[in-house]
């Protein structure tokens, strides 16, 4: 069956000569591609967001978390032993349970978990988490300048919260304002605070410089005053009180130059932990554990607990009052197994294996299986929504050519007259459909391209348009589509899948609606058709 | 064997079609017809308007099917009364040329376009077709409206369009439907005569359906289709 004169009729009806596009063929495009370019752009986003919670999720917590089958193990032994296997990157061991946490009258109890902090490149980035978690305050005549807490400041006696419990007791890290009357003439160096421990004190400080390259750095209460050099290292007055840097300009600093900071030091938050209130009941009533907020942290993955406490593994084997005591550890493999599922379920299998079964190793998407099911079950459901959208699309066309069909009676006779078949007259609309669909598939895949690379901007457009410049914040903040990772067709599989069943989605279903027509044509008595008027 | 030997292009045999009349009765339109077209020759029929003329036309090109009968295109014999086929539309496209009364110029192609046609549906190669194409235009005097579409051509000019799109492939027989009922009379004779010329330069036989006497005249042969008859005169 030669179908080329088919395809050239029907290229010519939806393209005529003479004419860059039918009304009908545009429309029918048009809608095709915006059909297949919100499709292909909501599974795309679905997708970029259980991607963005699958790395949040393996930041968080790492690939697997191991933890024991039994009261007594050797934990300490069996960390090593997993943590030198070639496929484990870093292994960090964890106490947990739940304090009481006091500051005056506000109470929280939040899911607390002991560290080692001495991995400052544990599993868990806690640095990270401390970064995001970092809201500077907004003074009237001040600056915050305080630097971004960092494991470094963990201690026995120091503590870190999330910004739930922080803003629940009302407490907060230390923090270091450089206050706005400073006399600085044109010198455009700057004064840095590089370092703000939990012990700082609630002070006010200052710098005055004697010369170009001297100055003095000196408390209010003049109990501290060092006279320093730019020649010569940043002074360090040790623990428990700020150090300053000065970094020097383009221009030179001036005799009487003078920077003021005030120090707020950090809250001091008292503790119970059950083990306590255990002994209060046979009349042991021991004070509650004082620790200071070292820091107030934030975990990219919701699914976290977002009342949660980080201390250091010694002080929550005191809260608990046991020794030697893990609650299991967060396990992060090398990268080759970060995206396949399949082979870190087999390493975590074996890897129980080598522990001889006194852990258990549970991978990430098996801990958070139900979060992802219901991330699916809304992919699901959004593409169920979208298929009408097709079908709709799909009726269109499929009435438009059955319109075209009536329009051109006597030309299908005249087609058959001169030697078509019937069946390759039925395939002329047919083919109408297909080439609507493929075009309109593309564009739409174009479309889609665009929004994917443009997204920013669009999304802000739109979010800023509904939700004004400050609702804007919010709104990221609840879908944070910025840091969203919605990957090309060329750079991930998935996505290859999404763009080709959607191109192929849109193809069948313009070729069925053309069906209809094309069969309606194709029983048309020629001769009856000739007479028509 | 015996229709080559005489070079007849086609012949029908005792050719009958009736149409069912409100359900009811029948109406014969023709009745047991008979009639033989030779290579290169000419054959009017006349007629009054239903009398069957179109209808035996589309008989002949094997549009629908007849009652009884038998139909020969050159040595193939063809049973009437059965039901067209796939595989006749390949022969008809290859052997026999239609004209209408209504032109029936496809809108969307330009004339080239909707002259190629023919060629399209022979599954004949194109590139070889182009310039005998050319040729005809040429020759009908519509070659300067080639890249025109059909909206833009007189009723005349579409008919010349329409006889060049019948003449392209070289057809043994062309079947002409009325070709100048939507014509001025001076256009309708110009169309005839280039019909019947370009028919006796390609040596390509036709059958004329016309109402007009001096065009029927003209043909080799005429014929009237009186109550389901052929009546040769």
């Amino acid at each position: 069956m030669k179908l080329t004169w088919p395809l050239f009729l029907a290229w010519k009806q939806l393209f005529p000569s003479q004419r860059k596009v039918s009304f009908f063929s545009l429309l029918a495009i048009v809608g095709v591609a915006l059909g297949v370019n919100v499709m292909i752009v909501v599974v795309a986003f679905m997708q970029g967001f259980q991607q963005k919670f699958r790395s949040d999720i393996i930041d968080s917590q790492g690939h697997a978390r191991a933890v024991p089958l039994q009261r007594k193990i050797a934990w300490r032994k069996d960390s090593q032993k997993i943590a030198s296997l070639p496929e484990v990157a870093m292994v960090s061991t964890y106490v947990q349970g739940h304090l009481l946490v006091q500051n005056r009258d506000y109470h929280a109890v939040p899911f607390s978990m002991g560290i080692n902090p001495s991995q400052p490149k544990g599993v868990l980035p806690i640095n990270e988490f401390l970064k995001k978690g970092f809201v500077p305050v907004h003074g009237y005549d001040s600056k915050d300048i305080t630097p971004v807490p960092t494991i470094n400041s963990l201690e026995d006696d120091v503590v870190f919260i999330t910004q739930q419990v922080a803003n629940r007791l009302g407490v907060r890290a230390a923090t270091v304002l450089i206050l706005d009357d400073q006399n600085v003439t044109e010198t455009d160096g700057k004064v840095q605070v590089v370092r703000l421990d939990p012990y700082v004190e609630s002070e006010e400080w200052m710098i005055e410089f004697l010369a170009e390259d001297r100055y003095k750095i000196k408390n209010i209460l003049g109990s501290i005053e060092l006279n320093c050099s730019l020649d010569e290292p940043a002074a360090d007055l040790g623990w428990g009180y700020p150090q300053f840097r000065v970094v020097p300009g383009d221009k030179p600093f001036s005799k009487g130059d003078r920077y003021r900071f005030q120090t707020f030091r950090s809250s001091i938050l008292e503790i119970y932990s059950p083990t306590m209130i255990e002994q209060a009941k046979s009349d042991e009533m021991a004070p509650p554990r004082e620790v200071r907020v070292g820091g107030i942290f934030e975990v990219p993955w919701q699914g976290f607990h977002t009342d949660a406490l980080i201390g250091t593994h010694r002080f929550m084997e005191d809260m608990r009052g046991e020794e030697n005591v893990c609650d299991g550890f967060f396990i992060k493999f090398q990268t080759n197994y970060l995206h396949d599922e399949n082979k870190l379920g087999e390493l975590c299998a074996r890897l129980e294996g080598e522990l001889e079964g006194n852990w258990r190793i549970i991978p990430w998407f098996v801990e958070n299986a139900w979060f992802f099911d219901l991330l699916k079950f809304e992919e699901y459901l959004m593409v169920l929504i979208m298929i009408p959208i097709g079908l709709v699309a799909a009726f269109a066309i499929a009435i438009a050519l059955m319109t075209t069909v009536l329009r051109k009676i006597r030309e299908i006779g005249l087609l058959v007259a001169m030697g078509g078949t019937r069946f390759a007259v039925g395939m002329i609309f047919c083919m109408q459909g297909f080439i609507i669909g493929t075009l309109g598939a593309l564009i739409g895949c174009g479309l889609a391209l665009l929004f994917i690379r443009y997204r920013d901007s669009l999304m802000s457009f739109i979010v800023t348009k509904i939700a004004g410049e400050e609702g804007q914040a919010g709104v990221t903040q609840f879908y944070d589509f910025y840091s969203l990772e919605v990957p090309y067709p060329w750079e991930s599989e998935q996505s290859m899948i999404t763009f080709l069943t959607f191109i192929v989605f849109a193809v069948l279903v313009s070729t069925i609606a053309g069906l209809l027509p094309a069969w309606r044509a194709a029983r048309m008595n020629p001769a009856e058709a000739l007479r028509s008027e | 064997m015996s229709n080559q030997r005489e070079n007849v292009v086609l012949k029908a045999s005792e050719l009958s079609k009736s149409f069912s009349v409100l359900g009811t009765s029948d109406l014969k339109v023709l009745d047991e017809v008979n009639l033989t077209l030779k290579q290169s020759s000419s054959l009017s029929i006349r007629g009054d308007s239903g009398c069957g003329k179109t209808t035996l036309l589309n008989l002949l090109a094997r549009l629908e099917p007849a009652d009884g009968g038998t139909i020969f295109w050159g040595d193939r014999e063809i049973a009437a009364a059965s039901q067209t086929h796939a595989m006749e539309a390949s022969w008809r496209a290859k052997h026999i040329g239609v004209v209408y009364q209504s032109y029936y110029l496809i809108p969307e192609l330009t004339v080239m376009e909707n002259v190629l046609m023919s060629v399209r549906l022979s599954g004949l190669p194109i590139t070889e077709y182009e310039g005998r194409a050319k040729e005809l235009l040429e020759q009908m005097g519509v070659v300067n409206k080639s890249m025109q579409i059909p909206a833009k051509l007189s009723g005349g000019e579409r008919q010349r369009v329409a006889i060049v799109r019948a003449l392209v492939n070289r057809p043994q027989v062309i079947l002409a439907d009325e070709p100048t009922g939507n014509l001025d009379e001076r256009t309708g004779a110009e169309v005839m005569d280039l019909l019947l010329s370009s028919c006796t330069k390609e040596k390509t036989s036709l059958i004329l359906v016309t109402h007009n006497p001096t065009f029927a005249r003209a043909t080799n042969e005429t014929s009237t289709l009186t109550d389901g008859k052929l009546i040769y005169e």
